[in-house]
């Protein structure tokens, strides 16, 4: 089926089986990558997008779910403000270590980040919940998402 | 490679099953999607998605009862005004439920269809005396819940129809709710054994009222009715705490899987109820 | 535009590799998606233990889209891979010894049309007589693992110093414990993945998720006959290794495939559940330990036994428990030890290599001996492991006399001086109604490098390139713990350059050199060695190239600073770019070696041993978990965290922090939740549902203190850190349960049902 959707911003089209799951979708037929998959049964995280601005699981979603829909991926980030805040947060903060859990992160992070203030750790830790890692320990990525908190509020009094 | 049927309205929704018998209801996916991916490919069925079918999405306030979609994702309710006005216990419950982005999707109608003795909705649901909204090309039904679901994984769903809405009756509310779900860790875990309670005290501080229910202990849903009955007028002191504890140990009935033993999880539900007990007199 | 500055060591610069891993574009294994490409995929035993008779391939060879359905008979070569001792076969060709075994291997157009084929594949396995129990292995009548394998024995092994049997019928106290600890599961995010492809002049190329790219074309090449120089191996940076990819996964059935493929690309991943299956695992173990000491404690006497379980094959499972014999008596002065060790084969799963390779298993149980002695003698937890831990100079419980950096003292130094220690009692005493509170420390150490009798040498080259950019050849794949960063900070602050100017290549057996695995705590200190020296070449010669350009007399004043050679006296420069034109391409590579050190006058204290003993540079770390445990459920919460560690010099602040931080994570999952749970050999806790790792609510902020110090022998002073931190989580919260609640827990993982049913049994 031909299925229709936002993709980062921009619209796209293609020509899918309905029921491909997103993540093949995302990562060998559109070649975006850094979506990645690290369990296919929705326990892990690494595989989070963001469809009309939540957070979805793309291994447990099927290509037909998305026409209509707006999605970001870790691709679209870096062209919002939030995303960019968050990533350089992750950079600078030293929440990246192997890397394969962090573009799923990221957009629990945003998605967590787009709910108002600058949350504290406890609601930071709750919001990443759904994510695994298993190289951080958790504590420098809770780091950069309070420190992204904080710049994004910050950004936001000034205006 | 399957079909996968994205109807906008019940009424179409209705027909498409119709004309689909071996079609799967999914509304967020996160359970059927697991199951199927054991499936060899080349034979799954096809797939009948609710997401965009309006009259199964949000939640409604109506004279006798609120009206909870059957696909309205639990993220939604968890921030729903209406649901903390009538039903804090299932807002409790939700928030345990798996993590943010299966919040985002996994639906109230998916939990109770899944019919898993584990589903953290369901004791909630119990205690709220929620029914459960049926429609079919033939019309529709409503179950209390304790009717519609049958054992793990069975429901008195028909071929044919599906959930539309889960009503729940405006009650008073009462003063002590609790939902308590344990796990084997404190976030995205499948229930070991969880508690939802409600209870009101008189104005000497007895038991006016106490409705408990438990889940993963049993094939579904567990409440001891007689206990809640015979605890009516007792005073919240050590000797009704260690009746409860006592009752409920003889009265549930767990089995050992690999998430705990059957004897784990009776001692944690009867300590979950009498904690719950205890704390009304705190 | 601010001046360039070069990197320095010490500092906490940022990763080089985190804008792309946070952008989503690093590349990994599991992001090639090739044009033409193939899928691969296996069809596993499903049974513990057979005969197989036949493997019938037509239904599978009939779905549209499958390419070739291969079995043994396929098989080039011996059809034996392993690292030490080449006992699994590539595809099964008679006995199936493990669930998790391949009998087919299928290669099809699509990942649908593999899966359906899998699925259609026919083994035909005769079932034999399964053992699953260590114990049980070790019995006259259990069946073989191996025919050739009288008891089921891999490996057993004896240290012994002084006379401990006698030694502990004198002592005035002497405690003793049994202990079990669990088949504990890597969990990388990235399973076991690559792409293989034939190339034209036969070579067989792969790009791989691999800890031991050289290695591994060993594995490849032995098992499969293929000559060592038709085999190339890639390995980018990997989503999480732990140990788990140290050894052939994907590998030898990855060139399998290639060699069947007629040169189009194939690719083979590893679903989550196959990665439980047939991945290799942490070795159970069981330890009984007795421990005697002075009534003043000191320590006068260990005896312990221990018994891990290697699973189906031996992996590196010899080496693995002589890695916790070692360790077996904890970071102590113990005048007489005896240590017995047996690593035994069973119809399991495949344990091998993993962070903190045997070591965690024993620390569980001497740390947990320490405080059962604190606690007979009423002496304070820390300053019993005070009085008896190693300094410079001691002979630890192997026998080996401490000639390198020993920093315990002052880790336990940095706990006992920390409010989170010094207010223990205040904090305990604020437990809620329905819960207790407990602290619990552990001291332990790990040993850094492969030990005596295995080479451990690293090669090291850095290259100017064309354009002006210093390429360093990175040779030990980097799994997340970051050693490229930590060699791009070392070239740059030799080099005098900043990170823009430098290229980090990641290994590529065409274009760098042997350089062994990413392992063993060995993966910085080995090859930063060699690139020490490579990088001090390199700018010997730069400078002196430079000078020749300028027609100085001779080459003191000038300096290398981010992208040029620089002459201040006469305010002159040379970018690198030019410089690069200048020289020829033999010109612009340099490469210089390293051997790790070794001991040279090996004790006489150990029998039975094969290779790897004994090791001479340890890092030392002391851990202090607060915990409450809720006594309705059993849950058991831990509320804080520290962890003060010995690594020698700090290259990067930032860095040692990451390694330790998840390490202690990982080990409180070790400590916690994680089993993997098994019924016949075959695994139950197959996905992520049901086998749990900690989530960021199940994990406190971990608060890391470095112990300033330095190795001698190490990269700018550093010791490796990334196996430290794994010890101490298991035996701390032990330790913690016992101070809050007076149980002491001697099963690993602690479940909240385990924990429950120990306070029932108390009360």
């Amino acid at each position: 089926m031909k299925v229709r959707f936002e993709l980062n911003e921009a619209p796209m089209e293609i020509d899918v089986a309905p029921d491909r799951r997103v993540v093949d979708l995302l990562r060998e037929d559109l070649r975006l990558t850094g979506t990645k998959e690290g369990c296919g049964t929705g326990e892990c995280g690494a595989c989070t997008i963001l469809v009309n601005g939540q957070t979805r699981l793309s291994c447990l979603m099927v290509a037909a779910q998305l026409d209509g829909a707006r999605v970001t991926t870790v691709e679209g980030l870096a062209a919002t403000t939030a995303g960019a805040t968050i990533q350089r947060a992750f950079v600078e903060e030293g929440a990246v270590q192997c890397g394969f859990c962090i573009p799923g992160m990221e957009m629990a992070a945003l998605a967590l980040l787009r709910q108002g203030d600058a949350p504290g750790r406890e609601c930071i830790r709750e919001g990443l919940s759904g994510n695994l890692c298993r190289c951080t320990g958790y504590t420098k990525i809770v780091d950069a998402v309070e420190r992204a908190g904080r710049d994004l509020h910050a950004g936001r009094e000034e205006q | 490679m399957s079909a996968v049927l994205t109807p906008a309205r019940l009424d179409e929704a209705l027909r498409l099953l119709a004309e689909n018998p071996a079609a799967l209801a999914m509304a967020g996916a996160t359970d059927l999607l697991v199951r199927r991916r054991g499936a060899i490919p080349g034979h799954e069925p096809v797939l009948l998605s609710l997401a965009h079918v309006a009259e199964l999405q949000g939640i409604t306030e109506e004279a006798a009862f609120l009206a909870i979609g059957a696909a309205t994702p639990f993220s939604r309710i968890i921030a729903d005004p209406l649901v903390h006005r009538y039903a804090p216990l299932l807002v409790q419950a939700a928030q345990t439920i798996g993590g943010p982005a299966i919040r985002n999707m996994a639906t109230l109608g998916g939990n109770i269809c899944t019919a898993s003795p584990a589903g953290d909705s369901l004791p909630p649901l119990y205690l709220l005396d929620a029914r459960i909204e049926l429609a079919s090309p033939a019309g529709e039904r409503a179950l209390p819940i304790a009717a519609f679901i049958l054992g793990p994984g069975r429901t008195a769903l028909e071929q044919g129809e599906l959930v539309t809405r889960i009503l729940l009756p405006k009650a008073p509310r009462f003063p002590r709710e609790r939902f308590i779900k344990t796990g084997r860790r404190k976030a995205l875990a499948i229930s070991v054994t969880s508690f939802a309670g409600r209870a009101r005290l008189d104005q000497d501080g007895r038991i006016a009222e106490i409705r408990m229910a438990w889940g993963s202990v049993g094939p579904t849903v567990v409440r001891l009715p007689a206990l809640e009955t015979e605890l009516v007028g007792a005073p919240v002191h050590a000797a009704t705490v260690e009746r409860v504890g006592l009752a409920v140990h003889q009265g549930v009935a767990p089995i050992s899987d690999l998430r705990a033993s059957a004897g784990y999880r009776r001692l944690v539900a009867a300590n979950l109820a009498t904690q719950f007990v205890e704390a009304l007199g705190g | 535009m601010s001046p360039r500055e070069p990197l320095q060591v010490g500092r906490p610069e940022i990763r080089y590799d985190a804008a792309a891993k946070a952008a989503g574009t690093e590349p990994y294994a599991a992001d090639l998606y090739p044009e033409n490409l193939l899928w691969a995929g296996v069809v596993r035993a499903g049974v513990a233990s057979g005969r197989l008779r036949s493997v019938e391939t037509e239904a599978a060879l009939a779905v549209p889209g499958v390419v070739r359905v291969l079995t043994a008979a396929d098989v080039p070569g011996p059809n034996r891979h392993g690292i030490i001792h080449r006992d699994t076969p590539v595809l099964v060709d008679g006995r199936v010894r493990h669930a998790g075994d391949a009998v087919a291997l299928v290669i099809a157009e699509t990942h649908a049309a593999l899966r359906q084929a899998i699925g259609r594949v026919r083994a035909e396995i005769e079932p034999l007589p399964a053992v699953f129990d260590p114990e049980a292995a070790l019995g006259e009548d259990a069946p073989l693992v191996h025919e050739e394998r009288p008891g089921n024995i891999l490996l057993a092994a004896e240290i012994r110093k002084g006379a401990a049997d006698q030694a502990l019928a004198g002592c005035e106290v002497v405690v003793e414990g049994e202990f079990s600890t669990p088949m504990q599961a890597h969990i990388f995010l990235e399973t076991e993945n690559g792409v293989a492809r034939l190339e034209g002049d036969g070579t067989v190329s792969m790009t791989v998720s691999s800890q031991s790219p050289f290695r591994d074309r060993f594995e490849v090449g032995a098992a499969l006959d293929i000559p060592y120089d038709r085999i190339r191996i890639v390995a980018p940076s990997l989503g999480g290794g732990f140990g788990g990819k140290d050894g052939a996964t994907v590998q030898c059935l990855l060139a399998l495939a290639a060699l069947h493929a007629g040169g189009r690309p194939v690719k083979m991943h590893w679903q989550r559940e196959e990665s439980m299956a047939a991945g290799y695992k942490r070795h159970p173990c069981r330890t009984r330990y007795r421990l005697g000491a002075d009534r003043d404690g000191t320590l006068r006497a260990l005896y312990c036994s221990l018994l891990y379980d290697t699973g189906a094959y031996a992996h590196l499972g010899g080496e693995v428990m002589e890695l916790g014999m070692e360790h077996a008596g904890g970071p102590y002065r113990i005048p007489h030890v005896l240590i017995e060790g047996r690593c035994v084969y069973t119809n399991n799963p495949v344990a091998g290599a993993m962070r903190a390779f045997g070591v965690c298993q024993v620390a569980f149980a001497m740390e947990s001996m320490l405080d059962q002695l604190a606690q007979r003698l009423g002496m304070d937890p820390l300053e019993l492991r005070l009085r008896n831990t190693l300094v410079d100079g001691d002979v630890n419980c192997a026998g080996l006399p401490l000639t390198t950096s020993t920093g315990m003292v002052g880790c336990l130094e940095m706990l006992r001086d920390h409010p989170l220690w010094r207010e223990r009692q205040a904090w305990k005493d604020g437990a809620p109604p329905h819960a207790r509170r407990g602290v619990g420390l552990a001291a332990v150490f790990n040993a850094a490098g492969y030990g005596g009798k295995v080479r451990d040498a690293a090669i090291a080259k850095v290259e100017l390139n064309p354009d002006g950019r210093i390429a360093i050849h990175n040779a030990v794949a980097d799994m997340g713990q970051g050693n490229a960063c930590g060699f791009v900070q070392m070239a740059g602050s030799i080099l005098g350059q900043d990170a823009d100017q430098l290229e980090l290549r990641q290994p590529d057996t065409a274009t760098a050199y042997p350089s062994g695995s990413a392992s063993a705590g060995r993966t910085t200190y080995t090859f930063g060695n060699a690139l020490i020296k490579a990088c001090e070449e390199l700018r010997q010669r730069l400078i002196n190239r430079a000078g020749l350009l300028l027609f100085l007399d001779d080459d003191c004043d000038l300096r290398l600073v981010p992208g040029k050679v620089i002459h201040p006296p006469t305010d002159r420069e040379v970018p690198l770019s030019r410089l690069a034109a200048f020289m020829p391409r033999e010109d612009r590579v340099c490469i210089s070696q390293f051997v790790a050190p070794v001991c040279r006058q090996v004790p006489d204290t150990a029998t039975g041993f094969f290779i790897g003993f004994p090791h001479v540079i340890f890092a030392y770390g002391a851990h202090l978990a607060r915990i409450e445990v809720d006594l309705r459920t059993g849950l058991i919460r831990i509320d804080d965290y520290v962890a003060a560690t010995d690594g020698g010099a700090v290259l990067n602040p930032c860095l040692f922090d990451q390694q330790i931080q998840g390490g202690v994570a990982q080990g409180i999952g070790y400590a916690l939740m994680e089993e993997v749970e098994r019924r016949e050999g075959c695994i139950q806790s197959e996905s992520l549902a049901t086998y749990l790792i900690p989530t960021a609510v199940d994990v406190p902020d971990i608060l890391s203190c470095r112990l300033s110090g330095n190795e001698a022998t190490g990269p700018f002073g550093l010791k490796g850190v990334g196996e430290v931190a794994m010890n101490g989580p298991l035996p701390a919260v032990a330790n913690a349960v016992a101070d809050a609640c007076g149980i002491r827990l001697r099963r690993a993982p602690f479940t909240p049902e385990r924990v429950l049913l120990a306070l029932e049994e108390q009360a």
